[in-house]
């Protein structure tokens, strides 16, 4: 059954804790992270790293939570490099300061990757549920002073996309290479509150058309790159550049998963790094096998051309809006289920509040998961 | 002359938190930056050896030709390249 000779991964994404100084209303962490118990510990991961490399891993992202709350990141950092794996923390930037960042660089640290929600302070820290915004913008500037190379990630949606022209001008100003808009997707935390930040189509094309412009101007100063909101693109992503073919998350208490939101999908059993070893786990694992290859499609993707470039799209936001992970991604215009998607975008409701990524929201998910009628 | 093309005392380097490595899987080089890990062919990975910000363009490109095709042919592929790698800020 398992006959399909995966290509080796490319990158692992360690997700070191889910403990987080913000509340995002669109956080990737799953909703129910309050029940995770005990952390991997430093030697957990440096013997993950190693097996990782082993596997032809080149790429690390390290990332939470705050990957920052993890005191032993420097260690982690070292052993990384230690493995020649090119490392890109994943940060808020709270918590940063010279001295903490000077010994990550001299660990080995390759690339800060800073998250901003908005241009707008009072707006940023809205969606952040937190005052972080003056933080992050003297991280930045840290971060730039240390001539550490910086790419901003901004996430856009409904109620920010209006700005995108000042947040390119702001990652200008602070010296990033590099600024991605990447619109909220519709997982977890963000499809709870997709009411909120589900972006207009005119809205989308207003941004996009900014950025566009952005990226001729600024060519060679800062690279620009939008990402538009699945619901609004037509035909669905490559997700993760396909299921188990170049990407391995490792999560906080070491399930292994092939895409950070995999966990959404019911019925799957993730195996742990604590118990196997990375190189099992990618070739033989049944979780990193359910979706590899094309045999497992059904229609309209199985006889599709377009399969071997977007490989059926998002396996999570098929089970979240089709009740079925091995259904084409709803995103699709030629999905049966395309009618959510397109009846989605006209979601503007304001009238329920937002639900904060906080442990107390998750843990009130998780006991009504839990409750007989729920 | 496009005025963006680099000129040939331009001494190129890799940018910072960009890497050049073997790639153990298949024993070829590959440049390593936050987004990706690039395929680099054979000449480019020859060019991207000699970007130590010593040699300049016309020095990299002295090196170059014979081992890799017409002096002409390797100014103008290495010119082409490294202006490329430098709009989307690989070398500096």
């Amino acid at each position: 059954m398992n006959s399909i000779q995966p290509p080796s991964p490319r990158s692992l994404v360690a997700e070191l804790t889910y403990r987080c100084p913000l509340g995002c209303l669109y956080c990737s962490n799953p909703l129910d992270f309050a029940k995770s118990r005990a952390e991997l510990s430093a030697d957990d991961w440096s013997r993950s790293f190693a097996q990782a490399a082993a596997l032809g891993v080149m790429q690390l992202h390290l990332t939470g939570g705050e990957p920052l709350l993890r005191d032993d990141l420097g260690e982690l950092t070292s052993a990384a490099r230690a493995c020649d794996l090119y490392i890109n923390l994943i940060t808020s930037g709270v918590g940063l300061n010279e001295a903490r960042l000077g010994a990550l660089r001299a660990a080995g640290l390759d690339h800060v990757q800073l998250s901003l929600q908005d241009s707008d302070e009072t707006a940023a820290d809205y969606v952040a549920g937190a005052g972080a915004h003056r933080r992050k913008l003297a991280a930045a500037r840290m971060i730039a002073r240390m001539k550490i190379p910086l790419t901003l990630n901004f996430v856009v949606h409904r109620l920010n996309l209006d700005r995108v022209g000042a947040m390119i001008d702001l990652a200008a100003e602070l010296g990033a290479r590099r600024v991605e808009l990447a619109s909220a997707q519709f997982h977890g935390w963000a499809l709870l509150n997709r009411a909120h930040l589900m972006p207009t189509q005119e809205q989308n094309d207003r941004a996009e058309a900014i950025a566009r412009l952005a990226a001729k101007r600024l060519r060679g100063a800062m690279e620009v790159v939008f990402v538009r909101n699945d619901y609004l693109a037509g035909r669905p992503k490559p997700c993760m550049g396909g299921w188990g073919r170049g990407t391995i998350v490792i999560d906080p208490t070491g399930r292994a998963m092939p895409c950070q939101a995999a966990a959404s999908i019911s019925g799957l059993e993730f195996p742990n790094v604590r118990t196997a070893a990375l190189g099992e786990i990618w070739r033989d694992s049944s979780v990193f096998n359910a979706f590899r290859g094309y045999a497992w499609m059904k229609e309209p993707c199985r006889s599709c051309p377009e399969r071997e470039r977007d490989f059926g799209g998002c396996r999570c936001q098929a089970f979240a809006l089709a009740a079925d992970a091995a259904a084409t991604d709803p995103a699709c215009e030629l999905s049966p289920h395309h009618r959510t998607v397109i009846s989605a975008r006209g979601e503007l409701s304001e009238r329920t509040t937002p639900v904060y990524r906080t442990a107390r929201s998750s843990r009130d998910i998780i006991r009504r998961n839990n409750s007989p009628g729920g | 002359m496009n005025s963006d093309a680099p000129g040939r005392e331009w001494r190129p380097r890799l940018a910072a938190g960009v890497r050049l490595r073997v790639d153990p899987a298949d024993g070829r080089e590959r440049l390593l930056f936050p987004e990706a890990a690039m395929e680099l062919n054979e000449t480019a990975a020859a060019i991207v050896r000699l970007c130590d910000g010593r040699r300049s363009l016309a020095e990299i490109v002295r090196e170059l030709a014979g081992r890799y095709g017409t002096a002409d042919a390797i100014a103008r592929e290495t010119a082409e390249f490294l202006g490329a790698m430098r709009e989307r800020r690989l070398v500096e």
